[in-house]
């Protein structure tokens, strides 16, 4: 407790000391005098001699105190009364600083949400996920990263002969009517291998997993609720196990209920998951691949050896069954890239964008940090002169820039807080269903100490220069009057730096947004190969216990299709097994007649049932042929498809294709069929995905329980919901429309519109902020040097310049700085929207006209900030200019 | 105020001396700074003033400690005596010091050979 007595001493200790040190120079004053001096001169000997007695007291007080601390008190004591006395200055410093703090920590937080924080999964760097590829699919999902599936059996194989792996674990999407929670409602759901949660280390929280054996194809007889779903469909009920519900016709008995953090972003939007319940074929055909598969690897082994082992497997699978497996590769991804993988180049391309409106805010705040020091150097000067050290009169300008810095922190964690809401908010809900760690995205530890880092180093970037210059005064200089002529020099130099790289680091952005403008125009005004004005798309999931074949299928959908048609306001409806736009889709492999294969490596392609007037009702132009009709190409009539554009080129190379022949090769069974017709190219995957070959095939011929329609409309297609659900109950009451949307709905919710829509906003919001702050800069010290050189400005207008020499010389200031930052911006543009050439879509990330007409646009802002001091500067009165001095 | 030609002394010297000098006889704070500059035919240059940051370290760590007396002048001081562990602290300074001084000096003589 010694330190504590000292701390309640130390008013007398510092008491002795000053009496002590009295008597010092008493004495000492007392012999010189002895010895013949006058008074006078004894004294100042003594003192000489004693050295600077302030000094002296203030080292031994830090003898007694934590002195570190003790000074930052004092520092920062000084700095608020300084900071408070000046309250223009320190607003805007802080406004700035806030908005630049507060941008960084709202992206940071989706940035960690995302990117950062591990999945909630046990050692989730240990799972895996493992897809089956084909260099035939071609365009098709193969060559695209987002392909994850695999053949039931080969899955099968793998588990029985891996060894790389402690588990391996399938899943697919599911959907239900559910019944027994308030209205029939289609929900989202998901299947999964009874050991799906095991290997992600995942416990329900109420209940238990599900048990080997429940994965039956008359299933599902067991579920377990996400816990979303069982807080808002069944109040949170603590005694919910055991409950019946009923899915679609079949009654299944809830068993658990997922932890409250459990996410599962493939499968985000699921709220129940049951056990796999799958029919024959998807269980026995190895050339139907459909489901991911997700593995957890092994203590000891890595990804590497996962991988060489799943070579040679697979090897031995293509051996054994050429025809399906012959050109299967296995690709691993670990699971999280698979998560991440498309938001993560956007979400660094924000965060780095972000990070230049932080850097520009700090160079703002340091060049109004440099008029002000300047303006104080007679202060520091003295400070300097009475034995201040030049490291506590950094301490002090620091710990000014510091209390700056954190109140603007501050202020940015309630403009983070917020910003983070609205960055999450500005998702679509069907996009967000897939990312749901982003719902995670909120202040937390490490976003605290995101921002303490970026408190600490924002305080220190704009405070340092300026400390670093004022410390640096010459002692022989230090009382006199600031001279005007050479004062500025050093600190308008480095603010003209200052502003170049604003002016910079604005026009990079400002060319960033103009790319993302210009790559989301593009996107939206690509013609998708069909009329998406006016269209209503939805699904219908015929039950099989009422519609248990395909001729009960067919019958249902004439009905409802007549009844749609006879509808006032409805133009047209068709059915496709597939959404356009969506991503979705089956592809089949095939033989061309006259073009023989080796086993197993036949081409690959979309494959699309639809209706037989489909492409009449999308507006799908008939390049040559026919289209489907009801008499030709009814159920029982010869079997025929129809191609693409994009089929007949990349598979006839340019031959045409009517009259040929194709084969598919699933079945031994099958037999040829000849194309009839060749439509239009439509983007099936997204507006920016390349035209895939297709095939298809008449519904009638090729029927499913699970059927999405396109109904034309005369006007809003939203309005025309109500009439179409109704026409539904009437066929069958039972049945429920499933996510009606227009197709407008569907384009805007797409990820390939996100993708660009999202970085445009906030790119753009961020490079007018930018531009806006680096106007400032240089409207700042073009007007701070118009009023320093108001005396040469004088002399030369005295001596005949006149006012448009005066306005050229200070707009050239002002032009040189624009065009130096607009020369560096487009440098460093050249090189970093390279960086997100993976977002951009019909523009290169060199477009020169973007370029061009930004450079142009930011250098005319330029020149109108410079405009309003030169005005200035032109009135200046030569007279009293010069007897300013 | 100090010149490029004084080399400042090494932290820990003055501290030595003053309990060397201490040692020997109980001083104030004026007294000492005499002897220390007398003794060292002011080869070293002093400050006189430093002597009570250091006097101050010497306090806090209970080396030395201090009472109030009067002088052969007449004049209210602050004697400053040796504690035990200050004896014992100089000891240990003195012969590191030695040790030090003894190492440089070689060096520096196997230099001028």
């Amino acid at each position: 407790m010694n330190w504590l007595k000292q701390l309640f001493s130390r008013r007398r200790l510092y008491g002795d000391l000053s009496a002590e040190i009295q008597a010092h120079l008493e004495e000492k004053m007392e012999e010189l005098v002895g010895n013949g001096m006058s008074r006078k001169e004894a004294e100042s000997a003594a003192r000489r001699e004693f050295g600077n007695v302030t000094l002296m007291k203030e080292e031994s007080h830090n003898v007694w105190r934590w002195s570190f601390i003790e000074n930052l008190l004092s520092d920062v004591r000084y700095g608020l009364r300084i900071l408070f006395g000046n309250p223009g200055f320190s607003i805007v410093a802080i406004l700035t600083i806030a908005l630049g703090i507060g941008a960084n920590t709202a992206i940071f937080s989706v940035v960690y949400a995302a990117l950062i924080r591990p999945l909630p999964y046990s050692q989730p760097g240990r799972l895996i996920t493992l897809t089956e590829v084909r260099p035939q699919e071609g365009q098709a999902a193969g060559a695209n990263s987002q392909s994850w599936v695999s053949a039931y059996p080969d899955y099968l194989d793998w588990t029985r002969q891996g060894k790389s792996f402690q588990a391996l674990a399938g899943f697919s999407g599911d959907g239900f009517v559910l019944h027994g929670a308030g209205e029939p409602e289609p929900i989202f759901a998901a299947q999964a291998t009874v050991n799906f949660f095991s290997t992600l280390g995942v416990r329900p929280f109420l209940g238990r997993d599900f048990a080997a054996g429940e994965d039956i194809a008359a299933g599902p007889k067991v579920a377990i609720l996400s816990y979303g779903s069982w807080i808002r469909r069944f109040g949170g009920d603590l005694h919910i196990l055991g409950r019946s519900i009923q899915l679609d016709d079949k009654s299944v008995s809830i068993i658990g209920v997922l932890p409250r953090a459990f996410e599962f972003a493939p499968r985000g939007n699921a709220e129940i998951w049951v056990p796999l319940h799958i029919e024959k074929d998807l269980v026995t055909r190895r050339s139907l691949r459909w489901m991911p598969v997700i593995g957890r690897l092994a203590e000891t082994s890595t990804q590497g050896q996962a991988q060489a082992e799943m070579n040679s497997i697979t090897a031995n699978l293509a051996a054994a069954y050429p025809q399906e497996n012959g050109a299967i590769r296995v690709v691993l991804v670990p699971l999280r890239d698979r998560i991440v993988g498309q938001v993560q180049p956007l979400l660094l391309i924000l965060f780095g964008a972000v990070g230049f409106v932080l850097l520009i805010a700090c160079a703002n705040v340091m060049s109004l940090f440099l008029v002000r020091t300047a303006g104080r150097r007679r202060e520091f000067n003295i400070r300097a002169a009475l034995g201040a050290s030049r490291g506590r009169l950094i301490s002090q300008l620091l710990a000014e820039s510091l209390i700056l810095a954190a109140a603007g922190g501050l202020l940015g964690l309630i403009l983070a807080e917020w910003g983070t809401s609205l960055l999450i908010a500005a998702i679509p809900d069907t996009l967000l269903a897939f990312a749901p760690f982003l719902r995670d995205a909120h202040t937390n530890l490490a976003v605290l100490a995101f921002l303490c880092v970026a408190v600490i180093f924002t305080g220190i970037a704009f405070g340092l220069a300026p400390a670093l210059q004022i410390s640096r005064g010459q002692e022989g200089e230090a009382l006199k009057e600031e001279t005007r002529a050479s004062a500025g020099g050093v600190r308008t130099r480095l603010r003209g730096v200052l502003v170049v790289a604003e002016i910079a680091f604005s026009l990079v952005l400002l060319i960033g947004s103009g790319l993302m403008v210009k790559s989301l125009t593009a996107l939206l005004s690509r013609d998708p190969g069909f009329d998406a004005k006016n269209l209503l798309a939805f699904a219908v999931n015929l039950p099989p216990t009422s519609y248990p074949k395909d001729p009960d299928a067919i019958r249902f959908d004439k009905e409802f299709t007549e009844r749609l048609r006879a509808l006032p306001g409805i133009a047209g409806a068709a059915s496709n097994s597939v959404v356009p736009l969506t991503g979705n889709g089956a592809s089949i492999r095939f033989v061309i007649e006259g073009q023989p294969v080796a086993k197993g490596h036949e081409n690959e392609c979309n494959i699309r049932d639809v209706s037989n007037n489909y492409f009449s009702v999308m507006k799908i132009p008939l390049r040559a042929g026919r289209l489907f009709d009801d008499f030709t190409d009814s159920s029982t009539a010869p079997q025929h498809v129809i191609v693409n554009e994009a089929w007949a080129k990349q598979y006839l190379h340019g031959q045409d294709p009517i009259g040929k022949r194709i084969k598919f090769t699933y079945s031994p069974k099958e037999n040829y069929r000849e194309i009839v017709g060749i439509v239009g190219n439509t983007a099936d995957a997204g507006l920016d995905s390349p035209e895939e070959p297709s095939l298809f095939l008449p519904f009638s011929q090729d029927t499913n329980s699970f059927i999405n329609y396109v109904v034309r409309t005369g006007s809003n297609p939203e309005s025309a919901v109500g009439e179409v659900r109704a026409s539904l109950h009437a066929v069958d009451p039972q049945l429920v429309l499933i996510q009606p949307f227009t197709m407008d709905q569907i384009i805007a919710q797409s990820p390939s519109v996100f993708l660009r829509r999202y970085p445009s906003y906030l790119i753009g919001s961020f490079a007018a902020l930018a531009l806006i702050l680096a106007m400032i800069g240089l409207y700042g010290l073009v007007s701070y040097s118009v009023s320093q050189r108001t005396r040469e400005l004088g002399i030369r207008i005295a001596l005949g310049a006149q006012q448009k020499d005066v306005m050229h010389l200070v707009l050239g200031e002002g032009a040189r700085l624009t065009l130096l930052g607009v020369i560096f911006g487009l440098l460093a543009a050249l090189g970093l929207t390279q960086l997100m050439r993976s977002l951009l879509f019909g523009v290169s990330a060199l477009d020169p006209v973007t370029f061009a007409s930004v450079a142009v646009v930011l250098a005319l802002v330029a020149v109108v900030a410079c405009c309003i001091p030169a005005r200035r500067a032109m009135r200046t009165d030569p007279a009293a200019a010069l007897r300013y001095e | 105020m100090k010149t490029d030609e004084q080399r400042d002394l090494f932290p820990g010297a003055l501290e030595m001396m003053i309990l060397r000098t201490l040692k020997r006889q109980p001083l104030h704070g004026y007294a000492l700074a005499q002897h220390i500059k007398r003794t060292s035919h002011d080869l070293l240059q002093i400050e006189e003033g430093s002597l009570y940051p250091a006097l101050q370290r010497l306090l806090k760590e209970e080396l030395v400690k201090a009472e109030w007396a009067t002088s052969s002048t007449n004049r209210r001081v602050r004697i400053y005596k040796v504690t035990a562990a200050g004896t014992k602290h100089l000891e240990r300074e003195v012969s590191r010091f030695k040790r030090m001084l003894e190492g440089i000096t070689r060096v520096l003589a196997r230099g001028e050979s």
